[in-house]
């Protein structure tokens, strides 16, 4: 009983302790009024959650964060199939892939924006961009583990390519595609609000943006206090979701390569 | 080699570990090795799980004792115990009349998984040297340690491979070699020879003697195999099952220097391993 | 055999090239403002960041981004031992740290212009802070998943305290500390990108975006493809001591395979 209660107790007292060295922080004025104090942020966070414009900022980022990652996980998943199956194929796009890989979306935006527009376009693109290469190559890597024995039982039952594409490369892909939907979905919420708050994109990052530019500190905290709860829930929801699907599987990646 | 007597070990601190007791007389009769009554239950109240119950047996200096016991008897729990890994529930185990209440400073341990116990950042002689550092020994000792510990397991040659770079009896032998060359008076092993081929296990069983009689070292040997077991052995504690109880003490009485063909190939050897078979397949 | 492998090494080779020539030639005679010639581009890329700006603005963007990121490594990996081996730090700090965790990194950036200003302060702060959570967590993992029979070993050998952390947990946690260490290393190169579009007329970023709003496209593009070539060039590097420092875990888990 002791046990379970300790650690709770000492979570409570992490979480007070920041509050209370937040709101004595703001009040000592160490920062003027860039610092509001904790009661007034959750104060005015009340008053931001009953207006209208939050709600459809918050619809905006979350249905383009859903939108372009359902958009790249079907097309990640079809390329992943695609390139992982056939070897010159492969080797062909092995360089590309490379070069890209470790380019963040961020870097595009400005040309993005160019082309786009700060619009709704403009974000889906990014966002689809960010998550659709770790979503191939994981199903790539996916593809490459399939058990070889597997494969062979398959065609000596006779099965067709397209067959065994369906039913054996595939689920035995799902692990690899299970971890990359964990990486991708809270990557998504994040390359959307950063498409709201530098590119002009709709959404949360916008309403940042506006409160930052206004000075309205306040709601800035506020809605930064959201999107970590968001955050929160992104993550959590996704690790649901694959423990639900992937059940069967017990296996996580392994660190390095 | 073989004129290497006792180690001199007085340089060690053994004091920090060690219960402050009255300094009991160590006499001739005092073993090394006590244990006595010693109990080890894991969790309380009703989710409670008593894996050794009123275990006693003593070693002597110099001995080697095997402790016997069907798998799942304890008999790891009872070596972590012994080493100050665990606290005893009750009873005691004792070293020279001290009572264990933390690692000894006098005391190595081999695992039982080499794969698991080696260090696989470090070489072979850097694992070696791992142990030794606090001991602030002088650069020439350290090498000295680590180069006779590497001959005695004959590794000399590997000293500067990784430990998954060899086999599995040679991990095994790399370990054995860093408790060789922390220079303990009492090593304990933890059904060392287990993961290894037939071969390489009738090597190591040779090493065990022939470290024993060159470094005139206590060494208590658990294992499950009873041929092993008496053929290494001075003394068999054999253990019973849940809880683990000892059921009896064997004497070995077969000549040294002992070999594998002909010492196994004794009528007494044959007589002395269905002893202890008997005992362990006997129903509780 | 050797054919299949000779041919896949033209093809691996010879993809990039062809897609490079094509972006030359179909963009020759370009008048599109969007997509200007890659001559032009190439020609800006060299004039604005090999000469005008290298030391201004290039030198400035990646010694921030390493600043920060060496003080997220070395913050992120201690705050991890001290969580992980102080329990009551643990439950204290832990809900805090999966709550910052949550946040966007690049969402802070607008609290730290309004806290500190637009100068080099709030972007090393920024990049810091926001890189500090990926090391931090994999430390975590790392530490509370080192075997105890190796942390048995060390107490049977009397390793001392301060041995056991760094000689036994530091380098068998090493493994997962480098991946969160290459995470961190791309968030800090995203903030460092992002604190300059946001707040500043300097840097790498705040070139190019300033290049996009007012129309230099050629300069957009040469601001892009630099950023491109930095975010790669970073990564490839961190690999590298990534597989030097892990040489033992790379070699043992190839061996554990095999077998």
């Amino acid at each position: 009983m002791k046990e379970s209660i300790r650690p709770s107790a000492f979570s409570a007292l992490g979480i007070a302790g920041a509050l209370v060295i937040w709101q004595v922080l703001a009040a000592a004025n160490v920062a003027g009024n860039a610092l509001p104090s904790a009661t007034t942020v959750f104060a005015t966070l009340a008053t931001i959650l009953g207006t209208g414009t939050f709600w459809s900022a918050l619809g905006a980022t979350l249905g383009i964060a859903m939108l372009a990652l359902a958009i790249a996980a079907l097309a990640g998943v079809v390329l992943g199939l695609l390139i992982g199956s056939f070897e010159s194929v492969r080797y062909a796009t092995l360089a590309v892939l490379e070069f890209l890989k470790p380019v963040p979306p961020i870097v595009i935006l400005p040309l993005a924006v160019l082309v786009l527009g700060p619009t709704a376009e403009m974000a889906l693109f990014l966002v689809v961009f960010g998550c659709l290469l770790p979503i191939v190559m994981q199903t790539v890597d996916g593809v490459q583990g399939t058990d070889p024995v597997a494969r062979d039982t398959a065609r000596s039952y006779g099965m067709g390519e397209g067959e065994i594409l369906a039913r054996v490369v595939l689920p035995s892909a799902m692990p690899y595609i299970g971890t990359a939907m964990r990486v991708a979905a809270p990557a998504a919420l994040v390359v959307t609000v950063v498409a709201g708050l530098l590119g002009g994109g709709p959404g949360l990052g916008q309403s940042i943006y506006q409160a930052q530019a206004a000075g309205d500190y306040a709601s800035l905290y506020g809605l930064v206090i959201v999107l970590g709860v968001l955050g929160l829930l992104f993550q959590g929801a996704t690790r649901l979701a694959e423990r639900r699907v992937l059940h069967w599987h017990e296996s996580y990646r392994e660190v390095v390569p | 080699m073989s004129a290497r007597q006792a180690p001199a070990l007085p340089t060690r601190n053994r004091k920090s570990t060690m219960a402050q007791q009255p300094e009991t007389r160590i006499s001739a009769t005092t073993p090394r090795l006590d244990v006595a009554h010693l109990a080890k239950t894991y969790g309380s109240g009703e989710k409670s799980h008593t894996v050794i119950e009123d275990l006693t047996f003593t070693v002597d200096a110099g001995e080697v004792v095997c402790i016997v016991g069907p798998s799942g008897v304890g008999k790891t729990t009872l070596l972590k115990c012994l080493a100050g890994l665990h606290p005893a529930s009750s009873g005691r185990a004792a070293i020279d009349g001290r009572t264990i209440s933390g690692p000894p400073p006098e005391m190595a341990l081999v695992f039982q998984d080499y794969n698991r116990s080696l260090m696989p950042w470090l070489t072979v002689r850097k694992n070696l040297v791992l142990p030794l550092r606090h001991l602030k020994l002088p650069a020439a000792e350290l090498k000295e340690r680590c180069d006779s510990a590497l001959a005695a397991v004959a590794l000399s040659h590997a000293d500067n491979q990784y430990p998954w770079q060899l086999s599995g009896g040679m991990q095994q032998r790399v370990a054995i070699a860093r408790a060789l060359a922390y220079r303990p008076e009492i090593l304990i092993m933890d059904e060392p020879f287990a993961s290894v081929d037939a071969q390489t296990r009738f090597d190591l069983e040779d090493l065990c003697l022939k470290i024993r009689k060159d470094f005139n070292m206590t060494i208590l040997v658990v294992t499950h195999d009873i041929d092993e077991a008496v053929y290494l052995a001075d003394r068999v504690v054999v253990l019973g099952s849940r809880p683990a109880r000892v059921l009896k003490v064997v004497d070995v009485d077969l000549p040294v220097p002992r070999d594998q063909i002909t010492t196994r190939s004794l009528p007494e050897f044959a007589r002395q391993r269905t002893e202890v078979l008997s005992l362990i397949k006997r129903p509780a | 055999m050797r054919n299949v492998a000779v041919r896949n090494w033209v093809i691996g080779a010879g993809t990039p090239v062809l897609l490079l020539a094509a972006w030359w030639f179909l963009s020759a005679n370009s008048a599109d403002p969007f997509f200007p010639p890659l001559e032009t581009i190439l020609i800006r890329f060299q004039e604005l960041w090999l000469f005008d700006h290298f030391q201004s603005d290039v030198l400035l963007s990646l010694g921030n981004l390493f600043l920060g990121f060496a003080i997220a490594a070395v913050a992120g990996v201690v705050l991890g031992f001290v969580t992980a081996l102080v329990p009551p730090a643990r439950w204290m700090i832990d809900p805090l740290i999966h709550f910052l965790r949550g946040i966007p990194p690049v969402a802070l950036v607008p609290i730290f212009i309004s806290l500190i200003g637009f100068g080099t302060q709030m972007r090393v702060t920024s990049i810091a802070l926001a890189a500090l959570f990926p090391t931090m967590i994999a430390t975590v993992d790392g530490i509370r998943s080192v075997s105890n029979d190796l942390m048995d070993v060390a107490r049977v050998y009397r390793l001392s305290r301060k041995e056991r952390v760094l000689n036994v947990l530091l380098p068998a946690a090493m493994p997962q500390i480098f991946s969160g260490l290459q995470v961190s290393l791309q968030v800090a190169f995203i903030v460092m990108i992002a604190s300059e579009m946001l707040g500043s007329s300097q840097g790498i970023g705040a070139m190019t975006l300033l290049a996009q709003q007012s129309f230099m496209t050629a300069d957009m593009w040469a601001g892009i493809l630099l950023l491109g070539v930095i975010g790669f060039l970073v990564n490839i590097l961190f690999s590298l001591l990534k597989r030097k420092v892990l040489s033992w875990y790379i070699g043992s888990r190839r061996m554990a395979r095999a077998a």
